[in-house]
C-alpha cells in the first residue's frame, strides 16, 4: 500500500503558473477528492503524480519513495482518464490486459485477472469488442477496469464519470465507494461534481487557480466552507448569500434581515460593523407561523418539487430572493404570504471584501494545513 | 443548385469533356503508340485503328532490339531495376530516420525542435542544384560518385521532409492521453511507441511512404547529376534512350508506359491521402 | 553535491533519460541533413570564387565579381527574365484553370470524384517523362499534335524547336503536369467550406457571381495562396521539363536558373558563376518560402482542428 506526498509542487506552462507551490498528503488507503472548476490544475496534478509530466519544482513521494524523477511505468499507479483514453486498435480485453502484460504475467494469469475485474464491473460480455463498439458506460467501465486490474496501491481517477449519462453516474456514485474500499488502495479522485466529491471522498481538497483553497472532510467543507466561492460550489440548491452588517445588542451579535433581528451563535465579534455576506443554506431555513420571534415575512414566488425535497423561491419585503428547501412531505407554503425563520447556528458569515468566512475554526485548521 | 438551366448543364458537360481530353489524351496516346510498330507510328495522318503488337515490350524486356542493321542492346530493364531499388531503399531509409524524428517532434517539444523541423522543410524548397553541384565534387572525393549509397543519401532530400511532416501530423492526431495510459500501465516509451503510436499512425505512415516513393521515382535531376548510365533510374534512362535508340518511337513509348505505370497505380491506390501529402498536411482530403 | 538516492530498486535494462530521448530520436535524421548543409555552404564559398573546373590552377577568391558581372551580363538578365516569365505564366494559367476545374467538380458525385482522380494522373507522371511524352507528340515528323496543328492551318508549327514557340510548349507541358495539383488542393478547400453561407445566399436569391466573388473566393483565399506559393516555389526552379524537352534551347531561349546553372557547371565548367546563380535563386525561393510557410502553417493548424 502507498501513501502519497506532494511537496511544494510548482508547474508552469510558458508564463502561466498552473500549480503554485502546492503541498498535499494522502494517507495510505484514503480516498482524497480533488474538487474544483476546470482550469484549477486538478488534472495537471494527477498527471504529475502519474509521472507523465514533470514538475518544475517540488518533490513527489509515493509510499515514502521519492518518485520525482522516476518514469511513469515504474511508479506503480493506476489511472483512469476523463476521456477514457482506451486504445482504439485493441479489444476491451486487450485494453484491460495491458498493465498485466507489462508485469509479464502468464497468459493464464492475465485471462483470470481481466475476467475477474470485468465481472466486477459488469463488462464481461463485451470483452471482445473494440472500443468504438462500446457504449459510453462500457467504455468508462473498461477504462476503470484497466486502472484497477493490476491492483495498483495508488489509483488516480480523473473525473471518470464526467462523460457518462446521468443514470450511470448515479449508479457509479453508489458503486464506486464500495469498489474502492474493497481494493484498499489509496485513491486520488478528480471531479467537478460536488455530490460525487461528497459521496466518495474521505477528504476533499478544493482547488482553484493552482492552489488548494480548503482541505477537509466532506462534512467540514459543507458546514465550514473557507470562503464564499467554496460555499457556493457545495450544495444544491446553492446557498443564499445576502449582504448584511452585523450589530451587537444585549443578546449577542445579530444581523438585520427585512427589519427582523436574527441572532447568530458564533464567535463573530470581529464582524461587528463590517460589510459582510451571510450565507444561509436553503435547508437551514424553514417556514414558520407569524408571530414567532425572528420570523421574516416573505412572499412565495415559485415552488419546485424535486423528488426528495421541495425548493421554494421566496421574496423578502426588501425584494431579495431566497431559496428555501424542505424535505418532501413536510408542511410549507406554495403561494401567498408566509414567514420563514433562520437557524442561527448554521448561518455562515463571510467578509464582504475578501470572501473569507469569519470566525472560522477551519481557517485556522487550513493554515496549519498538513501539520494538523 | 436546382435552378441550373439546361444550357448551363450542356456547357458544363462540354467544359468537363475538354478538360478530360486535355489531361488524358497524352497518356492514352502514348499508351497506344507503345503497341504500334514504327511503321504505323510514322504514318500520316496518325492512325487510331491499328494492329496492336507487343514487339516493343518484348524488345525492352529481353533487352535485345532487332533492327535491320543488327541486334542492339537496351539497358532499359536495368534503369527500371535502378528506379525500383533507389526508390524502395530511399523510402525505407527515410521511414527509419524520419518516423522516430517525427515522433520526437510531435510528442516532445524540445528546445530547437521547431527550428530543426523547419530547416528540414526548407530543404524541400531550396533549389536542388544549389546542393547537388558542390556535392558532385565532394562525392568524387569521397568515392560516393555514381554509387547507390550516395544516391540514396541525396534522395533523403526528397523523402525525409515529406515523411517527417506528414507523419508528424498523424502522431499529433493521437491523443496524448492514450500514450500516457499505456505508459502508466507499466510500459516503456519504446513499447508505447511500438504498440500504440506506430499502429495508430500506421495508415499515415503508409501513405507518406507511398508518396515519398512516388516522388523518389519521379525524380530526375539528382540522378542526372550524380549517376552514370548503370545507376540511372528510368527518368534519366528514358532520356538517354531516346538518343541512343534513334528512331525507335514504339520502344520509347513502351518504356514511358512501363516507367509511369508504377506511380500511377500507387497514386490511384493512395489517392485518399494525396491531397494531404501533396500539401504536406496543410489540406485534408 | 549530494545525490538523492532512491531506495526503490532501479529498473534494469535499456533506459534513456526523458530529456535526451527526443534528441536521440531525431539525431539520425539530423545527421543526414547536416551532410546536406555542408554543400550548401560550399556553394556560398564557390560563388565568391573564380573557379573553373577546366582551369583549377586559376582558382581564387574574386569576392563579389561573379555577382557584379551579372549586372552587365545579358545572359543573366535573360535567365532572370525567362525564369520569371515561365514561373509567372505557368502559375497564373494553372491557378485559373485549376480553380475553374475545381469549381466544375465541386459537387460530390461519383462522376466528379472519378474525374478528379483521373486528373491526378498527369501529376503523378514524372515531369521528365511527361516532357518526353510531349516531345513524341510534337515531333514534326509524326507527332499527333503537329498533325492537329496542321489541320487548323498551322503548317510547320515547330513547338519546342522554334525560339518563338519553345516557351509556349514547355509552359503547356507544365500546365499539363501541375494544373491537377492546384485543382486538387482547391477542390479539397472548396469541399471543406461551411455550407451555411451558401445556403443563406441561395435562399435570399443572391446572384451567383456575387456569391462567387464575395463568399467563395474570400473563403478560399488561404487555399489559393498556399497552392499558388507552392507552385511558384516549384516553378521558379523548374528544371526537369525544360531540360528534358530542350536542354534550355533553342539557343538560350529557355535557360532558366537551374538549367543555366547546370549548363554553366557541366558544359562551361564555370563553377563560380553556376554557384552564384544558385545563390540568387536560393535568395528568391527563401523569400517566397517564408511567406509560404506562414500561410501553410495557418492552413495546417486549421486542418488539424478539423481532424
Amino acid at each position: 500500500m502507498a501513501s502519497l506526498e506532494l511537496k511544494n509542487i510548482v508547474k508552469r506552462y510558458k508564463s502561466q503558473t498552473v500549480l503554485d507551490n502546492l503541498s498535499l498528503t494522502v494517507a495510505d488507503g484514503e480516498t482524497l477528492v480533488l474538487f474544483g472548476p476546470s482550469g484549477a490544475g486538478k488534472t495537471v496534478l494527477l498527471r504529475l503524480v502519474a509521472g507523465v509530466i514533470d514538475p518544475d519544482e517540488g518533490k513527489i513521494f509515493i509510499g515514502g519513495d521519492d518518485m520525482t524523477d522516476v518514469d511513469a511505468e515504474f511508479r506503480g499507479v493506476g489511472m483512469a482518464f476523463q476521456n477514457f483514453a482506451l486504445f482504439p486498435h485493441m479489444s476491451a480485453f486487450d485494453n484491460i490486459a495491458t498493465p498485466l502484460e507489462a508485469k509479464r504475467s502468464s497468459p493464464g494469469a492475465i485471462k483470470a485477472g481481466v475476467e475477474s475485474v470485468a465481472k466486477l464491473l459488469k463488462i464481461a460480455h463485451v470483452l471482445s469488442h473494440k472500443p468504438r463498439a462500446l457504449s459510453n458506460g462500457q467504455k468508462q467501465r473498461t477504462a476503470l477496469a484497466r486502472a484497477l486490474v493490476g491492483s495498483p496501491p495508488l489509483l488516480l481517477l480523473d473525473d471518470p464519470l464526467r462523460n457518462v449519462d446521468a443514470k450511470l453516474r448515479f449508479e457509479m456514485r453508489l458503486e464506486l465507494p464500495r469498489l474502492l474500499a474493497d481494493r484498499g488502495a489509496t485513491v486520488v479522485y478528480v471531479t467537478q461534481d460536488y455530490k460525487e466529491a461528497m459521496a466518495l471522498g474521505d477528504r476533499i481538497a478544493v482547488m482553484s487557480q493552482g492552489v488548494i483553497r480548503q482541505l477537509g472532510t466532506p462534512e467540514q467543507i459543507y458546514r465550514e466552507p473557507a470562503n464564499i466561492e467554496i460555499a457556493r460550489l457545495f450544495g444544491d440548491p446553492t446557498i443564499n448569500l445576502l449582504d448584511v452588517k452585523p450589530s451587537r445588542d444585549a443578546k449577542g451579535i445579530y444581523v438585520g434581515l427585512s427589519n427582523v433581528q436574527v441572532h447568530l451563535s458564533g464567535a463573530y465579534d470581529a464582524a461587528v460593523g463590517r460589510d459582510c455576506v451571510i450565507g444561509l443554506r436553503p435547508e437551514a431555513l424553514s417556514f414558520v407561523e407569524e408571530g414567532i420571534p425572528g420570523a421574516i415575512p416573505v412572499t412565495v414566488e415559485a415552488e419546485t418539487p424535486l423528488n426528495e425535497k421541495i425548493v421554494t423561491l421566496v421574496r423578502t419585503v426588501r425584494g431579495r430572493e431566497i431559496l428555501v428547501s424542505r424535505p418532501a412531505g413536510t408542511p410549507g407554503r406554495s403561494e401567498g404570504k408566509a414567514h420563514i425563520a433562520v437557524d442561527g447556528k448554521s448561518a455562515l458569515l463571510f467578509d464582504h471584501a475578501s470572501g473569507d468566512r469569519i470566525g472560522s475554526k477551519n481557517v485556522v485548521a487550513l493554515r496549519n494545513g498538513e501539520a494538523a | 443548385m436546382e435552378h441550373t438551366s439546361l444550357l448551363e448543364r450542356i456547357l458544363r458537360g462540354i467544359a468537363l469533356t475538354l478538360v478530360v481530353i486535355f489531361f488524358m489524351f497524352p497518356i492514352v496516346w502514348i499508351f497506344m503508340m507503345s503497341f504500334q510498330t514504327n511503321e504505323t507510328i510514322l504514318r500520316i495522318p496518325p492512325q487510331l485503328i491499328f494492329e496492336p503488337t507487343l514487339a516493343n515490350y518484348t524488345a525492352l524486356i529481353t533487352g535485345k532490339l532487332m533492327t535491320a542493321a543488327g541486334t542492339l542492346d537496351i539497358a532499359f530493364m536495368r534503369n527500371l531495376g535502378n528506379s525500383v531499388f533507389l526508390s524502395v531503399t530511399s523510402v525505407a531509409v527515410s521511414l527509419l530516420l524520419g518516423v522516430p524524428a517525427a515522433y520526437a517532434f510531435a510528442r516532445h517539444k524540445f528546445r530547437g525542435s521547431e527550428d530543426i523541423a523547419f530547416t528540414l522543410l526548407s530543404f524541400k524548397f531550396a533549389p536542388a542544384l544549389l546542393v547537388l553541384l558542390p556535392l558532385t565534387l565532394y562525392f568524387q572525393k569521397l568515392g560516393l560518385a555514381n554509387t547507390y549509397i550516395g544516391l540514396i543519401w541525396v534522395y533523403q532530400l526528397i523523402c525525409l521532409p515529406l515523411i517527417l511532416w506528414i507523419v508528424r501530423g498523424y502522431f499529433e492526431d493521437i491523443p496524448a492521453d492514450i500514450e500516457y495510459a499505456y505508459r502508466i500501465g507499466g510500459h516503456s516509451w519504446f513499447a508505447t511507441f511500438r504498440k500504440i503510436a506506430l499502429p495508430l499512425a500506421g495508415p499515415g505512415i503508409a501513405a507518406a511512404g507511398l508518396l515519398a516513393f512516388i516522388f523518389a521515382w519521379n525524380n530526375f535531376v539528382f540522378a542526372l547529376v550524380l549517376a552514370s548510365a548503370d545507376k540511372q533510374p528510368v527518368t534519366v534512362g528514358a532520356l538517354a534512350f531516346i538518343t541512343s535508340s534513334g528512331i525507335q518511337y514504339g520502344q520509347i513509348s513502351a518504356a514511358i508506359v512501363l516507367s509511369i505505370t508504377p506511380t500511377l497505380a500507387l497514386a490511384l491506390y493512395a489517392q485518399r491521402y494525396l491531397v494531404e501529402g501533396l500539401s504536406l498536411g496543410a489540406v485534408k482530403g | 553535491m549530494t545525490a538523492v538516492v532512491s531506495q526503490r530498486p532501479k529498473p534494469s535494462g535499456f533506459r534513456i533519460s526523458k530529456k535526451v530521448l527526443p534528441y536521440v530520436l531525431s539525431l539520425p535524421a539530423l545527421l543526414v541533413c547536416i551532410g546536406i548543409l555542408i554543400p550548401f555552404l560550399t556553394s556560398v564559398v564557390y560563388s565568391f570564387q573564380r573557379y573553373r573546373l577546366s582551369q583549377p590552377w586559376a582558382r581564387q577568391f574574386n569576392w563579389g565579381d561573379n555577382y557584379i558581372s551579372f549586372f552587365t551580363d545579358p545572359k543573366f538578365w535573360n535567365t532572370l527574365k525567362v525564369s520569371l516569365l515561365y514561373a509567372g505564366t505557368t502559375v497564373v494559367l494553372e491557378l485559373l484553370l485549376g480553380l475553374a476545374i475545381a469549381l466544375l467538380l465541386q459537387k460530390r458525385s461519383t462522376l466528379n470524384n472519378f474525374i478528379s482522380i483521373m486528373l491526378l494522373m498527369p501529376l503523378m507522371t514524372a515531369p521528365a517523362l511527361a516532357a518526353l511524352m510531349w516531345k513524341l507528340m510534337t515531333n514534326p515528323g509524326f507527332g499527333v499534335l503537329s498533325y492537329l496543328a496542321s489541320l487548323i492551318g498551322l503548317q510547320d508549327f515547330r513547338w519546342a524547336s522554334s525560339p518563338s514557340t519553345a516557351l509556349f510548349t514547355v509552359v503547356l507541358v507544365d500546365i499539363w503536369v501541375y494544373t491537377p495539383f492546384i485543382m486538387i488542393l482547391l477542390l479539397a478547400g472548396l469541399r471543406s467550406l461551411p455550407t451555411q453561407p451558401f445556403e443563406a445566399a441561395a435562399l435570399d436569391g443572391v446572384p451567383r457571381s456575387f456569391v462567387f466573388f464575395r463568399i467563395t473566393l474570400p473563403m478560399l483565399t488561404p487555399y489559393i495562396l498556399t497552392a499558388t506559393l507552392f507552385r511558384l516555389l516549384d516553378s521558379i526552379q523548374q528544371f526537369d521539363i525544360i531540360y528534358a524537352m530542350t536542354q534550355g534551347g533553342p539557343g538560350d531561349t529557355l535557360t532558366v536558373f537551374q538549367v543555366e546553372a547546370y549548363l554553366n557547371f557541366f558544359q562551361s565548367t564555370n563553377v563560380g558563376r553556376s554557384a552564384a546563380l544558385m545563390i540568387i535563386l536560393w535568395a528568391i525561393t527563401y523569400f517566397l518560402s517564408n511567406i509560404f510557410i506562414k500561410n501553410w502553417l495557418r492552413l495546417r493548424e486549421r486542418a488539424r482542428g478539423q481532424a
